[in-house]
């Protein structure tokens, strides 16, 4: 199978091919936005669950997050095939180390096989914007975001996927306040850090037609996992 | 008066001084800025009254929303107006020149100017640009022949329809007014009729949304209904 | 598994798998994944250039973007070696990230400087990581310098033309003192005094130059890494963040500074005007 594979798109790709035959279309981009806020105790993650091709829809209420464990949430948007299986695989290797360890894999470590299993495809990427959100050890907020080979980093807050370069720099000003000079404000509380990820995907749902239909939030606190539904734009 | 400080005023028409070296750039790999374009849903049709047209209130540049409140609704004369759908600036453009003419029209002769006239202005001019004027009209008008509705392609071909939809929306909203156009409707079935027709272009397709515009022409005036209607769902 | 077969249980049987396609798939991705660090599968057709990504339903190009532009230096003076990077990951106008680790802790004697795409970069010098580890296992001693910056050329020669972007320095301290290698994509590793990798590398590269001697003092060897560094993200649009600076010593490697390098602007900014 794999040789048949590889003689046909071979045979498509060479220059030296006789015939002039159709390219080799692996990926789409089906858009979708993801944003997460980390606090003290808490994480809050954020999709819309608008599916589009080009400009039209597939569906508005397609979940791009997925429940991992009790303390990690994985939401992975981009092209959509590559993201279900991609999340379909993640959830395999957890399932074993569930089984081979007897106890959930913790959110750091999830993130860092995240990580690895988007490089194993480094040669032929998984064309996905994904982030994790999880309570780490200390029962603190993190997030980590991924490029689509799986450069990683942890941060505070994150914006991804088509409009997130609309909301990362609003999230960079309410929560990240570089080069502000008003006071600090209060410590971030998970309702205000709703608020504050609603406002985002309202705005964005406001001038990124690839955004809107519906934010689903997924709330993750010691006590477990919250889901919450948000209109957005149809339009 | 002129000098290497003040040049002339510019000659009419467009100015074609810079196109060789855009090529150029391009070729060098520039890339050109993107054109505001209207990605609109315009439908119209007649009824036993006169004329209705209806456009989205949307422009966008890419999938960044540029205008949230655009006139799509272009007037010529108080008898003739046309919904626009291409590069905004170009359906601008060619609403000031077409009325102009027209005036002129009406100047000279001393009547009231037939929907004709416009029609063929708009469609000589399109055709000397071979498509590059991006504008793709529905053409409407109530004069002493009777009532019209043109539309007309960016390389100016043209014909007469009972009604049509154009814009990256219209596949959406010909197939509801196929559905759904009778002759001899009245004005409140007329505005029915077309309001679902936008409705159904802005829910399915990405680049129209915002609300909607009408437009009503009788034999008795013109009747511009800015914000007919902005669906709850939306805001 | 053991514990499987001791409890004689059907195989895959109560698994929670939903179906025959899921059992194949994970077995797959274990064999992938767990074992073989160093092995990455191979697209079955070649992935070059003239291979055009398309969205397979409108047609547009889709462009994945790796994160990339970075000033990153490292050179040795009398008292060992000197690590200084910014912290900006771009792709394309975007900044990503203003605040990534440019430098990575191999372990206590041992760090890695990243440019080029960042997941490359980290995932090769994490498998490096776990083979340093396994070379002090294996040997009771600590891996040289020069024998890990070659396990990672080594890798990178295997992968050479398929894509991978690294340019890298391999910093530590060994029974030979200081050790500074530079490690890149093509497989070639180089061993030198001053490196510096990136897009802001020129600008790095002109004042190390202009004020290097060899007899600085640890201070005055800080400093001028961490002004090299501030000159290119003053100049170098893809770089910028916050300047690292890194000591590496007998004792293995120091932090000595991370500071915004708008902080150090108008610090600069203000001992010009006196």
């Amino acid at each position: 199978m794999f040789k048949e594979m590889q003689s046909l798109a071979n045979a498509q790709m060479t220059d030296a091919s006789p015939h002039k035959v159709a390219g080799f279309y692996p990926y789409a981009d089906n858009g979708g936005t993801l944003a997460a806020i980390a606090g003290d105790g808490f994480v809050v993650i954020g999709g819309d669950t608008r599916l589009t091709t080009g400009y039209q829809i597939y569906s508005r209420e397609a979940s791009k997050l997925t429940k991992l464990t009790d303390k990690t949430i994985i939401g992975s948007c981009g092209c959509w095939c590559d993201s279900l299986t991609f999340t379909k695989g993640l959830h395999i290797r957890l399932q074993y180390y569930l089984y081979e360890n007897n106890k959930p894999i913790s959110t750091n470590a999830t993130a860092q096989l995240v990580s690895n299993m988007l490089y194993q495809k480094r040669f032929f990427p998984y064309y996905v914007s994904t982030i994790v959100a999880g309570l780490d050890a200390d029962n603190q907020g993190a997030v980590y975001s991924y490029d689509p080979v799986g450069s990683t980093e942890r941060h505070r807050y994150r914006a991804q996927g088509t409009a997130g370069s609309l909301i990362q720099p609003f999230l960079d000003c309410v929560l990240g306040r570089g080069n502000q000079t008003a006071p600090e404000p209060e410590k971030l509380t998970k309702e205000q850090a709703m608020i504050y990820l609603k406002d985002a995907f309202m705005s964005a749902a406001e001038r990124e037609i690839g955004c809107g239909d519906f934010l689903q939030i997924m709330i993750v606190t010691p006590q477990g996992v919250e889901e919450e539904r948000f209109k957005l734009r149809k339009d | 008066m002129s000098s290497a400080l003040l040049p002339p005023f510019p000659e009419p028409g467009f100015s074609f001084e810079n196109v060789e070296r855009n090529v150029s750039l391009v070729k060098k790999g520039f890339k050109p800025p993107k054109f505001t374009s209207t990605g609109t849903t315009v439908a119209a049709a007649i009824f036993d009254g006169g004329i209705i047209i209806g456009t989205d209130k949307r422009a966008s540049a890419g999938t960044i929303v540029a205008n949230k409140n655009t006139n799509k609704i272009h007037k010529i004369s108080n008898n003739i107006a046309f919904g626009g759908a291409g590069t905004a600036a170009d359906c601008d453009q060619m609403e000031k020149m077409v009325r102009a003419h027209v005036e002129l029209h009406r100047l000279n002769s001393g009547k009231q100017v037939p929907v004709c006239v416009a029609l063929t202005k708009i469609t000589q001019h399109l055709f000397r640009y071979q498509g590059h004027i991006q504008c793709a009209l529905i053409v409407g008008g109530v004069d002493k022949f009777g009532y019209h509705l043109h539309h007309v392609y960016p390389h100016g071909s043209s014909s007469e329809v009972l009604f049509e939809a154009m814009g990256s929306g219209s596949l959406a909203a010909i197939s509801h007014l196929e559905l759904n156009y009778k002759q001899n409707m009245n004005l409140d079935e007329a505005k029915l009729l077309i309001r679902n027709a936008i409705l159904a272009g802005v829910e399915n397709d990405l680049a129209s949304g915002n609300g909607i515009d009408l437009c009503i022409i009788t034999p008795s005036g013109m009747e511009h209904l800015v914000d007919y209607e902005i669906p709850v769902a939306f805001v | 598994m053991a514990l499987q077969e001791l409890l004689q249980l059907e195989k895959h049987a109560s698994f929670g798998l939903k179906s025959v396609d899921d059992v194949e798939l994970s077995e797959e991705i274990e064999e992938l994944n767990s074992e073989k660090l160093t092995q990455l599968p191979i697209t079955p057709f070649t992935m070059n250039k003239n291979v055009q990504l398309r969205d397979s339903n409108t047609g547009r190009h889709i462009h994945i973007n790796m994160e990339k532009g970075t000033t990153t230096l490292a050179f040795k003076y009398q008292g060992g070696v000197v690590i200084a990077v910014d912290s900006r990951a771009t792709g394309g106008d975007f900044i990503f990230s203003g605040s990534v680790k440019k430098i990575i802790e191999i372990n206590k004697y041992l760090l890695g400087t990243m440019a080029g795409g960042a997941a490359d970069c980290s995932y090769w010098h994490r498998s490096l990581t776990v083979r340093c580890r396994m070379y002090e296992l294996r040997n009771k001693e600590r891996i040289s310098v020069a024998a890990a910056s070659k396990l990672l050329a080594n890798i990178l020669y295997n992968y050479k033309g398929m894509g991978l972007s690294m340019g890298t320095m391999i910093i530590g301290w060994d029974k030979r003192g200081p050790g500074l290698y530079y490690v890149d994509d093509s497989g070639s590793r180089y061993s030198g005094d001053l490196f510096s990798a990136g897009s802001g590398s020129p600008f790095a590269f002109g004042v190390v130059d202009t004020h290097w001697k060899y007899d600085m003092t640890d201070e005055e060897a800080y400093e001028l890494g961490r002004r090299a560094v501030y000159q290119a993200t003053y100049r170098d649009a893809a770089s910028g963040g916050i300047v690292r600076v890194y000591g590496m010593k007998p004792t293995g490697w120091v932090k000595i500074s991370e500071q915004d390098c708008k902080v150090l602007h108008y610090k600069y900014a203000d001992e010009k005007m006196v």
